[in-house]
């Protein structure tokens, strides 16, 4: 893997793999023949057929918590007492400041108080009271920048590693090398906020290049979690389980003409797996199923918590039962709705960190407490941060050239804090961290080498990193 | 000869290795390595040296791949340079007096001269495709392909498939060359047709469908990423896409000349400009497009551009070389540049294709609607003002103290925060529509509704959108310049360029034409498509035969039919690739000459059996021994529901139409919404092929079963086999709706009897009468009450059969 020169070997392994039966997902999959378990002739391998990773892994699965619109570092996580002793003032000594839109201000102090918690003395600020209570779990990366000021690439960017549409987002790469713990279900699960998606939409759970296999499928948090997951009410299972086993007499014929093919025999096997799915995602999310402490610890039920803790609650649920990345949104339709903050920044980040803060301590404490927080990724992230200077008077604008992340759980030693922004918080200034590089420490504590874990395609082998990203060696055990 | 000093040694390999980027002609990263003083200050990253101290050095740790991007990019520094390096560091940095000596010319070929061998031009896509004899030894009624594949077959010791029994074959052309299932009417006459040429015929009778050009166009828009909006954040609908996706289907309906197709995508302003050759031009806008307006964005595009254009039609990759040579293939990337100015100077322009009066009475027609609105707005405006007023004040009111201050601050006395925040209260404090709704007493409210029921009332006579064309204008005969840009690098500009071929499949200049006078346009893009489709270009009659083949076939004769380069695949038969490729031009670039000549083949009417012998031996059927039964795209397995339900609408042509999504697919915001009808909305019962494409909304059963999105060039559809796929056949609503009107025809067409409903199901789906152990099966599956036909019938819809071509 990851070798240019072996494009003829690369085909005659995928002849291979179709001889022993895998043909289904197509091309490029036969650069994880090697880690895919033996496999016999005539057998159908499905795409996410669980794989071995390059090395021994610590985390198994991934929740991505993505507070789409941008989350403002300075009133977080990265206090900037300088914001309020220039309030006001204009922001000098940093080049040409560029916002995403036009008229900036002068200095913003934050609205919030900041404390030191745990162990390692890390500043939250009053918006997160939940979350700072596990301060010592999390690592948090002060110094991130990305390639972009606009929403739509750099979401994309986040997701998939490129500014530009139409490459395999996160969630792909990882079903695609390590395939799924549970066939039964899908291996990449994305939930939306209710008030909208994010900017980009589909395209920020997309396959891109690769087969359908590896799209992210997006679950309902009331009722049945998958569009078509369920027949209408006149259908019962009784009539579908009937209706199925007919349909698969009339595939037992056709494929007896045809023994050799093994797509034929995945089609038939697709049908018993959706078939199943039907049953076992409902029962994935179903919530009854916890018990009140629990759903409590996740706010279910609160006035402002309840919608983003079913969702955490049910991302747990899902990766206990093997699902390899699940995607949260918070924030999503127009305006003050996602975490855009432009006009009220008060408003706007008082009600999202109200909404998200205690569903994520929930989900910490609970993910330790039953010890899945030891092969569970946790990474919470926006697309980028904010600006320490004003918009629309009382906002922040876009901010790529510096921002906080936190990961946690999965092979992450918590308590630490890697980079700095400078003084205002404008710009990462020490120790700065790419996204390829967060998608390279997310892909090592998976157990797999970013530049190894590679897809063939248009005449190169692509990368999530594409030609760059460090592991963040700091942070990793 | 005296041994070089350290410091010269080090300034040898800073210039060999280093300064053509970070040096005279460029600096990228802000780096210059040409002096001590220079070093020691370094670029955007920090200082390039620490002096002492190499392993605390960046210029060390990059070049050394401690540090990624390992440098310099693409090789490897010598072992004995890098120790020249560290050596140098150690030793304290310091450079000869007069610092790296290196001038731009100098540095500039550096990075952008990069000869291609002999050597390199001789790879088996750059040379001209030659017409070789046809091989002897033909099987009794093969024409020409079958002659070149049974020598291959020969030489490999397969034995080729029997023919196909009739109902496969109908069913097969019908699939792949109209998207539709045959009736069974058109079956039987074909099995029952004694001709000698009832398959030729049916070819024929094929190829003329106006369904043909539904099929076949919709390959060709998978290469170019055709969709009905631009992507990204406001993902706009783009109203007058659906016009290119007309052109495409007309053209392959009339078998227009490939070449002359070519030409009028990439140049048909410069052509003749009628309107069908406006509209052609769409070609050139269909990338999506950011709604961040830069230089970066505007290169980015262009590269959208150039990719496209260069894999669809040429089969070559090029966007590694936007910033270094390509590392696999001869293509230097001042190729990649030279390409590009052909595409530089054109921006995108909406264009009426209405006679003039039509327009002249458009415009008069708006005019007097805006004048009728004109009062009506100001009355609104009158209610409006003192309440927008009293919240302003407000507003103002409550800004922090610094605001204030800043506002109560006579304008020259302002520190520049003060100005700035100042400016923002001027531009930026307004009043929001809901705070106005909330602040309108109940009167108001009313007064001001009934005014806006004046303004809808007005709209009502606003006449429709005149049919435009999405096409290209550029600002004149005279390209603005553009330049090779170092390592990619947006500003980096390295020297002008010429616009430019692939330079490997020459040996001398292709000679672009001089604009003709009173020119609006360079005619660059002209000149460029008269290379793609000169006589003497050894790729794109090669790429373009194996894409026809491909899509008869499954597979092409090269496997990756968009990479004819190094990292591709070689072609299965050589020959005949480059036979056809040689009768694609001598027929005028006929697509249908070639299509029939593979359709009246044996080779394509080979069943698709299992042969155990050649399994053994071929497992990938990389010989053709038989027919490759292939999964419906997702688009036909939806026609063919349709259709058997006898709800298709065959209509050809127009606006595209929105089918219902689950609201909880798209979630909309203002800027992504999905104006679904409802599945029981005939006007949504087109063929897929008009089912909107927008870019950030998927249509879910398009989305499970591999239809590309649209963000880039797709070469060849994935065909998964995945269980979301099944939960659509199985549980989507639509699907439901036509299993149901698929009973209803049955019960309508066949009479009351059961088994002659379920005979005629058996031969609108599937194309032929069931076995008498099918039709008893099935009948006592369907005699289950009501839905027992209904059930009988999606079963069908569902069956490998139906979903595979055979």
């Amino acid at each position: 893997m990851g070798d240019h020169t072996m494009s003829q070997r690369f085909y005659s392994r995928r002849e291979l793999l179709w001889r022993a039966g895998g043909g289904i997902a197509g091309l490029g999959f036969a650069d994880l023949l090697s880690a895919a378990p033996a496999v016999t002739a005539g057998q159908v391998l499905s795409p996410l057929a669980p794989r071995q990773p390059h090395f021994t892994a610590k985390a198994k699965s991934v929740i991505s918590i993505f507070c789409y619109g941008g989350v403002s570092h300075m009133d977080t996580f990265d206090p900037k007492p300088l914001l309020a002793q220039r309030a006001g003032e204009a922001l000098t000594g940093k080049g040409p400041v560029v916002p995403s839109q036009g008229h900036p201000g002068g200095l913003m102090p934050s609205p919030w108080k900041f404390k030191k918690h745990g162990q390692c003395g890390m500043d939250v600020s009053e918006l997160f009271p939940h979350i700072a209570g596990h301060v010592d779990d999390l690592a948090f990366i002060r110094s991130m920048v990305s390639k972009s000021n606009d929403h739509g690439p750099a979401l994309f960017q986040m997701n998939t590693g490129f500014v530009t549409a139409g490459y395999p987002s996160m969630g792909s790469w990882l079903t695609y090398g390590l395939g799924s713990e549970n066939q039964n279900l899908p291996g990449f699960v994305v939930f939306t906020d209710w008030r909208g998606g994010p900017i980009g939409g589909a395209p920020n759970w997309s396959n891109g290049f690769m087969p359908a296999a590896y799209q992210g499928t997006p679950f309902r948090s009331q009722g049945d979690p998958i569009v078509d997951l369920k027949p209408p009410s006149d259908r019962s299972p009784e009539r579908q389980r009937r209706w199925l086993d007919f349909v698969q007499q009339l595939n037992e014929d056709h494929r007896r003409r045809n023994p050799a093919d093994t797509e034929l025999s995945a089609r038939v096997a697709s049908y018993e797996l959706a078939f199943r799915m039907q049953t076992h995602a409902t029962e994935a999310v179903g919530l009854g199923a916890e018990s009140e402490a629990t759903r409590k610890l996740y706010g279910v039920g609160g006035k402002q918590t309840d919608y983003v803790g079913r969702q955490l609650l049910m991302a747990r649920r899902l990766v206990e039962r093997g699902v390899r990345f699940v995607q949260v949104y918070s924030g999503g339709g127009n305006f003050q709705e996602s975490w855009d903050a432009h006009w009220d920044l008060k408003e706007n980040h008082e009600m999202h960190c109200a909404e998200t803060d205690l569903p994520i301590a929930g989900l910490l404490t609970d993910l330790k407490g039953r010890g899945m927080l030891d092969d569970t990724l946790v990474i919470w992230h926006g697309e980028f941060g904010r600006l320490p200077i004003s918009q629309r008077m009382n906002g922040r604008d876009h901010n790529p050239y510096g921002f906080t992340i936190w990961l946690a759980g999965g092979g992450i030693k918590g308590g630490q804090i890697v980079g700095t922004t400078d003084e205002y918080g404008y710009a990462a200034e020490e120790n700065k961290k790419s996204i390829n590089d967060v998608h390279a420490t997310m892909l090592h504590c998976m157990g797999m080498d970013h530049e190894k874990l590679t897809y063939f395609h248009n005449g190169r082998n692509m990368r999530l990193t594409d030609v760059e990203g460090q592991v963040i060696k700091e942070i990793v055990d | 000869m005296a041994a070089a000093s350290l410091e010269e040694e080090a300034a040898r390999v800073l210039k060999d290795n280093c300064t053509a980027c970070h040096g005279a002609a460029s600096k990228l990263s802000k780096l210059d390595l040409r002096t001590r003083e220079s070093v020691l200050t370094g670029g955007e990253k920090g200082p390039a040296v620490t002096p002492g101290n190499h392993a605390a050095s960046r210029l060390y740790r990059f070049a050394a791949g401690l540090d990624q991007p390992s440098m310099p990019p693409g090789k490897k520094l010598a072992a004995a340079d890098l120790d020249v390096l560290k050596r140098w560091i150690d030793a304290g940095a310091n450079l000869p007096v007069q610092g790296v000596q290196d001038d731009k010319a100098a540095a500039l070929a550096k990075l952008e001269e990069r000869p291609i061998t002999a050597a390199e031009r001789d790879w088996w896509a750059f040379r001209k495709p030659v017409r070789a004899a046809v091989p002897s030894g033909n099987r009794p009624g093969g024409n020409a392909v079958d002659a070149f594949l049974a020598a291959a077959h020969r030489a490999n010791g397969l034995t080729p498939s029997r023919e196909a029994d009739r109902r496969t074959l109908i069913r097969r052309a019908s699939l792949n060359l109209l998207g539709l299932p045959p009736t069974p009417k058109e079956v039987e006459a074909f099995v029952q047709d004694r001709s000698p040429k009832a398959w030729e015929n049916l070819v024929e009778r094929l190829l003329a469908s106006r369904h043909y050009g539904e099929r076949w166009g919709r390959h060709w828009l998978d290469l170019v990423r055709y969709a009905d909006s631009g992507g990204y954040e406001y993902d706009r609908d783009r109203s007058h896409a659906f016009r290119y996706r007309d052109w495409v289907v007309k053209a392959h309906n009339e078998d227009m000349p490939f070449d002359k197709f070519v030409r009028l995508q990439l140049a048909g302003d410069e052509y003749d400009a009628s309107p069908d050759s406006l509209v052609a031009t769409t070609y050139l806008r269909l990338g999506a497009e950011n709604n961040v307006k830069s230089e970066q964005t505007r290169l980015d595009e262009l590269d959208d551009v150039v990719a496209t254009t260069v894999q669809g039609l040429l089969g070559m990759t090029v966007q590694c070389a936007r910033c270094h040579n390509h590392k696999f293939d001869p293509i230097p990337q001042k190729d990649y540049y030279r390409i590009q100015a052909v595409f530089f100077p054109f921006k995108g322009k909406d264009v009426p294709i209405v006679p003039a009066e039509e327009q002249a009475r458009w415009k008069a027609a708006v005019e007097a609607v805006e004048e009728r609105v004109k009062p009506v707005r100001k009355q609104i405006m009158a209610i409006e003002k003192p309440y927008r007023d009293r919240i302003m004040d407000a507003k103002k009111d409550r800004l922090a103290p610094y605001v204030k201050l800043a506002l109560a601050t006579p304008p020259e006395k302002r520190t520049e925060g003060q100005r700035l925040n100042a400016l923002q209260v001027e531009k930026t404090l307004n009043v929001l529509p809901d705070e106005l709704d909330a602040a309108l007493s109940a009167g108001d409210t009313a007064r001001r509704k009934e005014l806006l029921d004046q303004i809808k009332g007005i709209e009502q006579d606003r006449p429709a959108e005149l049919a435009h064309a999405m096409t290209v204008e550029e600002p004149g005969s005279v390209a603005p310049p553009s330049h090779f840009l170092i390592r990619g690098a947006t500003g980096q500009h390295g020297s002008l360029m010429k616009p430019g071929i692939l330079s490997v499949t020459r040996t001398e200049d292709w000679r672009y034409p001089e604009p003709p006078a009173g020119a609006t346009s360079s005619h660059r893009r002209r000149g460029f498509a008269e290379w793609v489709v000169s006589a003497d270009n050894p790729l794109t009659s090669r790429v373009a035969v194996n894409r026809i083949w491909s899509q008869h076939f499954g597979e092409g004769l090269v496997r990756t039919p968009s990479n004819f380069g190094k990292m591709g695949e070689r072609p299965t038969h050589p020959e005949l690739l480059d036979w056809l490729a040689v009768e694609f031009v001598q027929s005028g670039w006929s697509v249908k000459h070639i299509q029939r000549l593979i359709l009246n083949s044996q080779a394509y009417r080979m069943a698709s059996d299992d042969i155990e012998a050649n399994l053994a031996k071929d497992p990938g059927n990389r010989f053709l021994w038989r027919m490759p039964r292939k999964r419906l795209e997702a688009e036909i397995i939806r026609d063919g529901i349709l259709a058997v339900a006898g709800s298709l609408d065959r209509t050809v042509g127009g606006p595209a139409v929105h089918p219902y999504i689950d609201p909880d697919l798209f979630q909309s915001s203002s800027k992504r919404t999905w104006p679904g009808k409802p599945d029981t909305d005939p006007s949504t019962w087109r063929r897929s092929l008009y089912v909107f494409n927008k870019r950030t909304i998927g249509y879910p059963m398009f989305e499970v079963f591999d239809k590309p999105d649209g963000m880039a060039h797709c070469a060849r559809r994935n065909r998964s086999i995945i269980a979301p796929q099944a939960l659509i056949l199985m549980n989507n609503a639509s699907v439901l709706l036509h299993a149901g009107r698929f009973a209803e025809r049955l019960r309508k067409e066949a009479g009351p009897g059961l088994n002659d409903q379920i005979r005629l199901g058996y031969e609108l789906a599937l194309g032929r009468p069931p076995g008498a152990s099918e039709l008893a099966r099935a009948a006592s599956f369907a005699d289950a009450g009501p839905n027992g036909l209904v059930d009988f019938c999606q079963a069908l819809v569902n069956s490998n059969e139906f979903v595979f071509v055979p």
